[in-house]
């Protein structure tokens, strides 16, 4: 890797960030671990192999910050590179719609323009395959779960499906 | 004479037209989710958990088997012809199966392909059969030291063969067995890590992790690149190798189907490291590896042999132990779990239909591939041309449907949506899922046998190296975990290190 993608010190080292992601997570655990008691090594407690698994957690999370630091590693901006980064955070975005609408709206309701906005928005297909397969995909999967498996999704505030 | 009979009444079971249409029902779909790329048999088996409910657990578990081995002969498919694999174990198909397709050897390339395939599936079939049985009754003598130990064991394999720094797979480890302990607490029943949500008192769903670790990650990670297909527009022909190609892949598919079914009984092993392992070892012995990445079909032989065989192998600790030596087997596990059984060395006696009936639906289910995968190849490359970017959202609204069909609780999909944006983060940086993931399903048997063997033993940490099992399997487990510090092993484990992703 060259200078750009591999640094050693710099607070965008991808490495650093998820070593330290890695540490705070084992400190929690250790913390959860502790506070549900630990009991003894004859009769270990909920909290035993939480707060040891913790400390697992931290020294590998510090080997990895170690390792961060002396031989360096690739940045935030290199993992991303040449990659169409506003794609994968688009379908987020209506994934994160989608789970917000589910309950309120219903299945029917929050799919089909979950379904259409993926078709559109990512590469988009053509409007005459997108509209009828938005539709269709989410009204068969509603119409197989309800009369054939007896599975009833979400119907939502109009109690629609 | 025994093994006789149980067979026969093994296809007993298999032949009731019901679980010969789960069969067919489950190799059809293992066969379509190996062609598809994008979607592996981790996503398949975790999107049609919740429907095996519907039947009985033999039919159940025969699909979910079918979506396995189907989806080793589906991938190499989209291997030969794509120069895309269909799932992780038919990665190094591409390397000379796409090149004996590009020199209008397509034909043969496939025909050895699905011919060392059913080869492989069924001597690790019969292999499956003979071993099984004794090794069940081997384990009964199995304490929780020895579980414990064997547990240790298969997370550090598959650390060991996971992509990148090792470091980095024993966090997802630890992470998993965090995750996993999620919920009430088996002996004192105290809820821990549940932030006060009646949702998580349960645990986490395996489904909805399953799903958003592999589903909904490899979306996103594939939304990110435009997925171009340089699919063989040539008619194929000739499906059936000639003699010439016969003799030279007898014995890549002998030894790639030894090769596979031993590395597919390891904890952590798989599939995806015996394709691997045997594509190096063919290119070792031939006397002209040059030809390896040109063209040469026993770079197709082996490692389909291979990774058909180890999926076979995979089935015996999951069914002898009840330990799943790979994330494959952790689903069906979960739905062994689904239908209330516990696999394990009891089963084979408590269980005979089951397991017997289990076998025999492989053996079935390996001919109907034969069938899908050779008269009926025009259709699946027909399929081939199915644009990813109409794809993807069917393949989220399955993934929505099935993680919230496995539980009836929204709070699953939310669930499956978060890690599906965690497994996409830490795929970027590097981490990989499928340690976590293994580590997710063994956390809570691996944190109630280390409990069991500290109070039987008083606290005495020496009851895990007095037992010779429990001490083979700890001191195995030490080697690989400091061997990657001496820099000729960590060498070797660079060559071998796998993305068992989708």
């Amino acid at each position: 890797m060259n200078n750009n993608t591999n640094v050693k010190l710099r607070l965008n080292n991808s490495e650093l960030w998820g070593g330290l992601i890695g540490l705070s997570l084992g400190g929690f655990v250790i913390w959860s671990g502790l506070k549900l008691k630990l009991g003894t090594i004859n009769d270990p407690g909920s909290g035993y192999v939480l707060f040891y698994t913790g400390i697992l957690m931290c020294v590998f999370a510090i080997s990895i910050i170690l390792a961060a630091i002396t031989e360096g590693g690739p940045t935030f901006a290199s993992r991303w590179e040449n990659a169409r980064w506003g794609k994968p955070v688009l379908v987020i975005v209506c994934l994160a719609a989608f789970a917000f609408a589910l309950e309120p709206l219903g299945f029917l309701l929050s799919a089909i323009p979950l379904m259409l906005l993926l078709l559109r928005v990512i590469d988009p297909v053509r409007w005459s395959l997108a509209i009828p397969l938005s539709i269709l995909a989410p009204l068969g999967m509603w119409w197989v779960l309800k009369h054939l498996l007896a599975i009833q999704l979400p119907s939502g505030m109009f109690e629609i499906g | 004479m025994d093994t006789l009979v149980n067979v026969a009444h093994g296809l007993g079971v298999a032949l009731l037209p019901v679980n010969l249409l789960y069969c067919f029902i489950g190799v059809f779909i293992g066969t379509l989710v190996g062609v598809l790329p994008g979607i592996g048999p981790i996503s398949a088996m975790s999107l049609l958990l919740p429907v095996t409910l519907s039947g009985t657990p033999e039919s159940g578990i025969i699909m979910m088997a079918g979506i396995y081995y189907g989806s080793m002969y589906g991938g190499s498919t989209t291997s030969i012809l794509v120069n895309i694999p269909g799932e992780a174990a038919s990665v190094v198909t591409c390397i000379d199966g796409h090149q004996m397709a590009k020199q209008g050897r397509a034909g043969p390339a496939l025909g050895i392909s699905a011919f060392g395939s059913f080869i492989a599936g069924t001597f690790s079939l019969v292999a499956l059969m003979l071993v099984a049985p004794s090794l069940a009754s081997v384990a009964i003598a199995f304490g929780p030291a020895e579980y414990f130990s064997l547990m240790v064991l298969g997370l550090v394999v598959l650390t060991f063969l996971t992509q990148g720094s090792m470091a980095k797979a024993l966090l997802m480890a630890c992470i998993g067995v965090v995750l996993g302990l999620v919920g009430l607490d088996s002996i004192t029943a105290q809820p821990r890590l549940t932030f006060g949500r009646i949702e998580l008192i349960d645990g986490i769903g395996l489904v909805p992790v399953v799903m958003g670790l592999f589903g909904v990650a490899e979306v996103l990670l594939n939304t990110e690149q435009a997925i171009k297909r340089d699919i063989i527009k040539t008619k194929i022909t000739q499906l059936l190798p000639s003699r010439e190609d016969w003799k030279a892949s007898s014995g890549p598919v002998a030894r790639g189907t030894v090769l596979g079914f031993f590395l597919g009984i390891l904890p952590g092993g798989g599939a995806v490291v015996a394709s691997f392992a045997s594509y190096a070892l063919e290119k070792r012995l031939s006397k002209h590896p040059e030809r390896f990445g040109h063209g040469a079909i026993e770079g197709v032989a082996g490692p389909e042999s291979a990774n058909n065989s180890a999926a076979g192998g995979a089935f015996i600790p999951l069914m002898t132990l009840g330990i799943p030596p790979n994330v494959v087997m952790a689903l069906l596990l979960g739905a062994f779990v689904i239908h209330g059984l516990q696999p394990g060395p009891l089963m084979i006696s408590q269980n005979p239909t089951l397991f017997w009936g289990i076998v025999a639906s492989m053996y079935i289910g390996n001919l109907m591939l034969l069938v899908l995968n050779l008269p009926m190849i025009g259709m699946w490359v027909q399929l081939l041309r199915l644009p990813y970017n109409v794809l993807f959202p069917l393949i989220i609204l399955f993934t929505i449907i099935g993680v919230y069909c496995s539980s009836n609780n929204v709070f699953d999909v939310h669930v499956m949506i978060a890690f599906g944006v965690i497994g996409y983060f830490m795929r970027k940086l590097g981490y990989e899922p499928a340690p976590l993931v293994l580590a997710f399903v063994l956390g809570p048997m691996l944190e109630n046998n280390l409990r069991k063997s500290l109070i039987l033993s008083q606290g005495d940490l020496m009851t895990f190296v007095e037992r010779p099992i429990s001490a083979i399997c700890l001191a195995f487990a030490l080697v690989l975990l400091v061997g990657p510090l001496l820099p000729s092993l960590r060498r070797k484990r660079e060559l071998v290190a796998l993305d068992e992703g989708a």
